[in-house]
């Protein structure tokens, strides 16, 4: 694996110097571009193993991703594309490609759009965006919110968006709309099923998804810099399988009755600072094991992140996130903490406008339920229980073109 | 946006006095360092600030009157970030994240991006519908320029040169002075077209208008009426 990201490493870095001449070039006299990314991290934890990989002896550098597209203008309002995705992230995606988005999209006037394909589901600042790791400061988005290892979970839909921008006068600033609706189809590498792949559960998806709708609404108020939002997702989730768990080999299904997702949003932007805000509230009540049992689950998560560039190359920033899990039985010492809370400290340095470094420290409290809802700590993982507090250096660094 | 001018008076002596007369006038002054040009086939003969936003932060593709438009990027040319911060209200890290974003999400593409005036010149006169933005000292050979109006706003245009007012020496030195509010009808093409004394002394009135009648505005989308008002202060 090592030697694999060592030569994925090296091809990005010869693709960054090829690739200003390589993403533009005409089809059937059309412009076409191709542009792409990849990042690489490396991740040492103090304690505990974290996001699926063995961070706590040496460090792990099964921190890798990747993605490519290629789109065209057809007419003055047509345009289509694609991307795919892939990453390796410990025991996730597991190098196994996906198409990330492809879709057409018509833009007939500014005010209204449509998009048809795999889009990527517009939720808060980050949601379609979480992959990109050059467009932010930290190697890691907060956690309490955009926790890496449920990404499939909200990523996109394979559906159709109508979505819109309409200035609301000079005082009032402009809003800008979304509105969705479409199937999500998570992968099998995922942070859900590898949870519940372990013990005590022992489920293997077969599938897991369904329709998921939902909206996003944001307004770039008239003060310079200040944008606000809201989303909402609601989701209506199959998933199937087989279980082991009660000794004997048996089918197992579990479907939603209510799953939804609120998220509220604000961000400032003035010369070299960017604040961000976000509270997101994720509740669920399933049917689990063919109908055996009912779960419910209430997570919330907020953070505030702030950055500043210091240099020109030079970026600053730190975060709290706070992540907490209401429902299930609280302190159950080394398996139940109920809660991630995380400090963060990072700095980003812009080797040029392709490629970046980041080095960040983690300061967590808490490693949530990992026996019933992942938060980035899992008990396979670690096999010798949990400790109450875990310390993580992040070194990340990726280009793009 | 206010402007500042001075105030010409018989007595040069007094130029110095009246530069702080001000003109309550809704224009968009952004223009005197950046120029807004288009390829020649771009019907339009002016375009308003938040078009111009619409347009390079690629949300719109067509202006108002159905013209297909392309932006171009002058990264590095001298207008650049003059031109981000007063139209786009953003820096060039923060537009460039914005248009990666847009490009890996799928949402658009990245813009054309020049490295200099003449560039943007040469690439926008040989591009059907291309837009860009020069400084104001470009060399502009085949482009137009498109006059920036402020959309919403009515009256709100570009003043491309202005007459001052004469003070009437008999007013002045007897301390004779206050503001003149005024309604300026502004045609299409700029021209004035008509001025009314809406209040203020009419021997003020008088002398504002006379100079006020000279002005010549931006082209503009259509007819507009303007509100000018001209502080007259004796002591300065």
């Amino acid at each position: 694996m090592c030697r694999r990201t060592v030569f994925l490493l090296s091809l990005c870095l010869c693709a960054a110097r090829l690739s200003l001449r390589a993403q533009e070039f005409k089809l059937f006299d059309r412009q076409v571009q191709i542009h792409g990314f990849a990042s690489q991290g490396f991740v040492h934890t103090d304690d505990n193993n974290w996001l699926t990989m063995n961070t706590s002896n040496v460090g792990s550098g099964e921190f890798t991703d990747f993605g490519a597209n290629a789109s065209m203008q057809i007419t003055d309002k047509f345009r289509v594309g694609a991307q795919i995705y892939d990453r390796n992230l410990g025991q996730l995606g597991r190098w196994h490609p996906s198409l990330d988005w492809a879709f057409a999209d018509c833009r007939f006037k500014p005010w209204f759009g449509l998009r048809g394909g795999k889009v990527k589901t517009a939720i808060g600042l980050y949601n379609d965006t979480q992959d990109l790791d050059f467009l932010h400061p930290f190697a890691l988005l907060p956690q309490g919110v955009y926790p890496t290892d449920l990404r499939d979970s909200t990523i996109a839909h394979t559906g159709g968006d109508v979505y819109g921008s309409i200035p609301l006068g000079k005082k009032l600033g402009t809003l800008s709309y979304t509105g969705y609706a479409g199937q999500r189809q998570d992968s099998h590498y995922g942070g859900y099923p590898y949870l519940l792949k372990g013990p005590p559960a022992l489920i293997n998806f077969s599938s897991y998804g369904g329709l998921q709708y939902g909206g996003d609404l944001r307004w770039t108020t008239p003060l310079k810099g200040l944008l606000a939002g809201i989303s909402r997702m609601n989701e209506d989730i199959d998933g199937y399988g087989t279980t082991t768990g009660f000794g004997v080999l048996q089918p197992y299904h579990e479907w939603s009755r209510a799953d939804w997702t609120n998220q509220y949003y604000g961000q400032y932007t003035r010369d070299k600072l960017q604040i961000d805000s976000e509270y997101r509230r994720y509740w669920r009540d399933q049917v689990i094991y063919s109908g055996a049992f009912r779960a419910q689950t209430d997570v919330r998560g907020w953070y505030v992140a702030g950055a500043y560039r210091i240099a020109k190359r030079l970026q600053l920033g730190s975060y709290y996130s706070r992540y907490s899990l209401y429902g299930p039985p609280q302190n159950i010492g080394g398996i139940v903490s109920g809660h991630t809370y995380d400090k963060v400290v990072t700095g980003r340095v812009d080797l040029n406008r392709f490629m970046n470094v980041k080095v960040e420290g983690h300061f967590m409290d808490g490693y949530g339920v990992p026996i019933f809802y992942p938060s980035g700590f899992y008990l396979v993982d670690n096999p010798q229980g949990l400790k109450p507090d875990t310390n993580a250096l992040v070194v990340k660094t990726g280009f793009n073109f | 946006m206010g402007i500042q001018m001075k105030t010409a008076t018989k007595n040069p002596n007094t130029l110095l006095a009246f530069a702080g007369l001000t003109i309550l006038l809704s224009v968009h002054a952004l223009a005197g360092n950046v120029r807004i040009i288009a390829n020649p086939n771009v019907k339009a003969e002016a375009i308003s600030a938040s078009e111009i936003r619409s347009v390079f932060l690629g949300e719109r593709n067509v202006l108002r009157d159905g013209t297909h438009v392309e932006p171009v990027l002058s990264r590095g040319g001298a207008a650049h970030a003059v031109f981000l911060k007063e139209y786009l209200g953003q820096n060039d890290d923060a537009l460039q994240n914005y248009y990666r974003s847009l490009v890996f999400t799928g949402k658009g593409s990245m813009p054309k991006v020049l490295h200099s005036d003449e560039e943007v010149v040469a690439y926008v006169a040989k591009t059907r519908g291309a837009i860009g933005y020069v400084s104001s000292a470009a060399t502009l050979d085949g482009v137009k320029t498109l006059a920036v109006y402020q959309a919403g706003t009515e009256g709100a245009r570009q003043l491309l040169s202005r007459v001052e007012p004469v003070y009437p020496e008999l007013l002045q030195s007897n301390h004779i002075g206050g503001t003149v509010r005024l309604k300026v009808t502004v045609a299409a093409s700029g021209k004035v077209e008509g001025v009314q004394l809406l209040g203020g002394n009419p021997i003020l009135g008088e002398a504002a208008m006379a100079a006020v009648g000279k002005w010549v505005f931006a082209a503009g989308r259509s007819r507009t009426e303007i509100e000018v008002s001209i502080p007259f202060d004796p002591d300065r």
